[in-house]
Order: C-alpha cells, then sequence, then structure tokens
C-alpha cells in the first residue's frame, strides 16, 4: 500500500508536470539562481573587485566568495523547489478539486508525499544541474569537493527540507493561501540562513530564529562538502542537528495536516 | 477635464474599496520588502568599503544603509505598480473590462485612476517604514532639500507613468504571470538598487538604461550624497522627463491598440 501510493503519486505528478504546467516554475527558478548569483558576481568583481572583509574568512574559512554565494543559491533554490512543490500538492489537489476524491480513496498519506517528494527531487536536481552550467562561468570551483560527504549532505539536507515542507504545507492546506506564506517564508529563510553572507554578521535575535531552521545547517554542510572536502565524522554533529530539526518539522507537520485535512474537506465549499 | 478628474476619483475609489481590507498588501509592499532590503544590508557586509573609494567616492561602512534605503525606496514605488498593473488584469478575469470599455470613461482617467490609488494604498507602509529607519541610522547629512523634493516629485511621476504604462501593457494579454518574472528580480538587478549602474559592463548597462527606475536611483543618490545643485542635474532630469513623455505617448498608443484589437478578435473576457 505505501510503496504503491507512492508510486502512484509520483508517476501522476511526473505526467502533471510534463502535460499541464510547462517549464513556468522549472525557469523561473533557474532564473532566480541566475540573477542571484549574477548580482553577486557584479558585486565581488566591478564593485569592490575582490576585496573582503578579514572577517569574510574568520567566519567562513575561505576567500572564494564566488563558490560560496553559489552553493548558497543552489541551496536555496533546492529548498524552493521543494517547498513549492510538497507543501503545495494539497492545496493544489483542493484547488484543481481532486481533493475529495483523494480522501476517498484508501491511500497511504506518507506514502503520497514521498512520492511528492521524489517527483520534485528529480526535477530540482534538473533545476540545480541546469544552473551549474551558468555557475561554472561565475566561478563555481569543485576542485576539492568531497563525493561521499556530499552525498550525504544532500540525502540529510533533503530529508530536512521534507520535514518543513510538510509544516508549510498544514499552514497552506489551513489558510488556503499559497502566495503569503511562501514568500514570506522564502525572504526569510534567505536572509537568516547564510545563503550569500555568513550569518554572523546578522543580530543576535535573527541568528537564533535561523537556527531553528535546518536550511542554515544543511547550507553549512553542503559547502563544508563542497569547498572543504571534509569528511562524514567532522560533518556528525551537523548532520545529527539537522536529523532532529528534520524530524521535528516532520512530527508536526505531519500531525497538523491529519488534523487540517478535516477541516479542509468540510470547508471545501466555503 | 471634469469629466477626466470624476473617472479618475471613481476608478481610484473603487480601487480603494477593493483593496483596503486585503491584508496581502501589508506583506508584499511592507514585509517583504523589509526583508529584502535586509537582506541586502548584510549582503554588503564581508566587503572592505575602503578598497573603492575612488570609484563610488560616497560609498562607505556609514552611508550603505542610506545607499541602499534610497534604491529600495524608490523601487517600492515602481514595484506597487508592477503589482497594480498585475491586479488590473484580473478585471479581465472577473467580467468587468468588458465594462469598462462599454462606457465612456477615458480609457487614460481610468488607469491614472488606478496607479493613484495603488500608490496611496501600497507605499504609505513603507514610507513609513524608511523614515524610521533614516531617523534612526541615517550618518548622510541632507544636502539641498529643495533639489531633493524635486527629485522626489519626479520619482513619483515616473513610477506612476510606468505604473500606466505596465496597466496598458496588461491589457493585452492574460498571461500577466510572465511579465512579472522578468520584471521583478532583473529590475532589482539592473537598475543599480543595490550595484552603481555605471559600474555595469555595457551589455548589462544597456538592459538597465531600459527601467525608468535606473535614472530615479541615480537621481536620488546623486542629489542626496554629491549634494549635487539643480543645474548639475538638470540633464538627468531632462532625461527623466522625455523618458516620461515616452511613456504617455506609449501608453495612450497601446490602449488604444489594445482596444482596436480586442474589438476586431471580440474576446475580451476570454483572451
Amino acid at each position: 500500500m505505501f510503496i504503491k501510493s507512492i508510486k502512484a503519486t509520483f508517476i501522476r505528478d511526473w505526467i502533471t508536470q510534463l502535460r499541464a504546467y510547462p517549464m513556468h516554475f522549472f525557469i523561473g527558478n533557474v532564473l532566480t539562481v541566475f540573477y542571484t548569483v549574477l548580482g553577486a558576481f557584479f558585486m565581488y568583481h566591478l564593485l569592490f573587485q575582490g576585496h573582503l572583509k578579514e572577517s569574510f574568512e574568520v567566519y567562513t574559512g575561505t576567500t572564494d566568495y564566488m563558490t560560496y554565494v553559489i552553493i548558497g543559491s543552489l541551496a536555496y533554490a533546492l529548498v524552493v523547489r521543494t517547498l513549492l512543490n510538497v507543501s503545495r500538492s494539497l492545496v493544489t489537489e483542493l484547488r484543481q478539486g481532486t481533493l475529495e476524491s483523494l480522501m476517498l480513496a484508501p491511500f497511504s498519506r506518507l506514502g503520497y508525499f514521498i512520492g511528492n517528494m521524489l517527483q520534485q527531487m528529480i526535477t530540482s536536481l534538473g533545476e540545480v544541474f541546469l544552473s551549474m552550467i551558468f555557475c561554472f562561468i561565475f566561478g563555481l570551483s569543485l576542485s576539492s569537493i568531497n563525493g561521499v560527504t556530499f552525498v550525504v549532505s544532500l540525502v540529510i539536507t533533503l530529508y530536512a527540507y521534507f520535514g518543513l515542507s510538510l509544516c508549510l504545507g498544514a499552514v497552506m492546506l489551513y489558510t488556503r493561501d499559497t502566495y503569503i506564506s511562501q514568500n514570506t517564508l522564502f525572504l526569510f529563510i534567505f536572509l537568516v540562513s547564510g545563503v550569500i553572507f555568513p550569518v554572523e554578521y546578522l543580530p543576535q535575535s535573527l541568528n537564533i530564529i535561523g537556527a531553528c531552521l535546518p536550511v542554515r545547517d544543511s547550507i553549512f554542510a553542503l559547502r563544508a562538502a563542497v569547498m572543504n572536502g571534509v569528511s562524514i565524522e567532522s560533518l556528525y554533529t551537523t548532520y545529527v542537528r539537522l536529523f532532529l530539526l528534520g524530524t521535528g518539522y516532520f512530527i508536526v507537520g505531519y500531525s497538523a495536516i491529519r488534523k487540517i485535512e478535516r477541516i479542509a474537506l468540510e470547508k471545501i465549499f466555503g | 477635464m471634469k469629466r477626466f478628474m470624476k473617472v479618475v476619483r471613481a476608478e481610484a475609489r473603487k480601487q480603494f474599496k477593493n483593496k483596503i481590507h486585503n491584508i496581502w498588501v501589508v506583506f508584499s509592499m511592507l514585509i517583504w520588502p523589509v526583508l529584502a532590503f535586509a537582506a541586502a544590508y548584510f549582503q554588503f557586509k564581508p566587503f572592505a568599503f575602503e578598497a573603492i573609494t575612488e570609484k563610488v567616492s560616497y560609498l562607505n561602512d556609514e552611508s550603505i544603509m542610506t545607499y541602499l534605503m534610497i534604491g529600495y525606496f524608490a523601487m517600492v514605488f515602481f514595484r506597487s505598480f508592477v503589482q497594480s498593473a498585475w491586479e488590473f488584469s484580473s478585471e479581465r478575469i472577473y467580467g468587468t473590462l468588458e465594462l469598462i470599455y462599454l462606457s465612456p470613461a477615458n480609457r487614460i482617467a481610468v488607469i491614472l485612476g488606478n496607479a493613484i490609488a495603488s500608490l496611496l494604498i501600497n507605499v504609505w507602509m513603507f514610507v513609513l517604514f524608511m523614515t524610521g529607519i533614516y531617523v534612526l541610522f541615517n550618518h548622510v547629512p541632507l544636502m539641498n532639500v529643495p533639489v531633493l523634493v524635486l527629485a522626489l516629485i519626479m520619482m513619483v511621476l515616473m513610477s506612476i507613468l510606468w505604473g500606466m504604462l505596465l496597466n496598458a501593457l496588461f491589457l493585452f494579454t492574460r498571461d500577466s504571470g510572465m511579465l512579472f518574472t522578468v520584471l521583478e528580480e532583473p529590475m532589482e538587478l539592473f537598475a543599480g538598487v543595490k550595484i552603481p549602474v555605471e559600474l555595469f559592463p555595457l551589455w548589462a548597462k544597456g538592459i538597465g538604461l531600459a527601467f525608468p527606475l535606473t535614472y530615479v536611483i541615480r537621481l536620488l543618490r546623486e542629489v542626496v550624497f554629491l549634494g549635487r545643485s539643480l543645474l548639475e542635474v538638470s540633464s538627468l532630469f531632462y532625461t527623466c522627463i522625455f523618458i516620461c513623455t515616452i511613456m504617455f505617448v506609449a501608453t495612450v498608443f497601446i490602449l488604444k491598440w489594445g482596444e482596436k484589437h480586442n474589438a476586431i478578435t471580440g474576446d475580451m473576457a476570454l483572451f
């Protein structure tokens, strides 16, 4: 049952992706990476001509600003994509009018979301690889990447994002709004998660909230894997924190969705 | 003229009633710009300003806040009109666009009313926020206030005309989301909200010149940071007025053309 739900959702979403929503989100997301990286490129090369403060190296342990920014931007694209797809899945069903029939079917909720996640993972990794083409032009360097650490970091990252996206999904299904909640969260994540600048520059209060979101740790782990080529053991605490955060968000989000489903069904015409 | 004003007032009032209870304006016009502004501020933190004094003389650790404020302040004005134009395209979906076209109301007056309403509803919160930030963090003494006031008036005028042009464009197509994608992020990057356009390579400068926002930001920064007199920035002012004229003529032309097009194809609501 569980596997069947995963498979069914995966195939259905795949067909939807290809037929109903032509490239709109896909291109939009790649463009966002492009503009972020291009902006950073201009700032670094044209305005400041590579003059960084010493504090940047102290905080990040690197002077390769472009690679630092590019990895942050790609991870940000990944979280945006996950949140866009998985969180919106149920509210989209509601809008399409398929939520009712979906709820009548004896399907595994968890399987549904996982199938959803797997499908979007392929699309978003496609986006990331497409974006990497121009990222290399802007100075992405993968010379010291540790492949194994990178893959492990990526898997745990996706797990944590999955949990977060269920929480957002619950909010969306309840408020029936996608626009406000998603954009507010995206901009907030962009501000507090160290996407294009080290979080050490932020005031304390924002840092505390930022630490509660899994995005910061995930970007840290991905950067460590790509830029410093560290081994898995040295990221152990980050992984544990990511796993705990992801699980926490997952439990909260999943149980909230189960409750809100009923409310959403009752309000279906109202 | 009296009839013209009547239509402007009526449309503005309609939009007012429509939007005033809408909570999402708070997000799109206050919270999101504030978050983006904060991110831009911290993005500058890793850079050493000492290295660029000969290039951009006025940019340093103290002035960066004011520098970005000017950029985001002007951008929010322009963005509010992108948004209002986007919302105006929903008239088509509601089926009320046909009613507007059937009435003898002046089309320019309608979209002017729309633009003025969105100016009043959308930007006041951000203006308040910016004033607060200015009072708290400003390190740049204000020079020649009269020129600054003139520049601000120019900003409002240009952003209204920009909004009218977009409104006219949106009447052409149903796919307004696309224009949104084209206008949101590129405008922030290429109009020099964060990085002075003068430093861009030629191709990027070219894109920047297509946005009226570029000129407004340049004008405001020259007045605030370099204390330019009216005479010194007069050529910039003339450029702005010239662009305003082009935008206005284009709006009139596009409106006429769009209406004709819709009348021939006859699918105003569905197209």
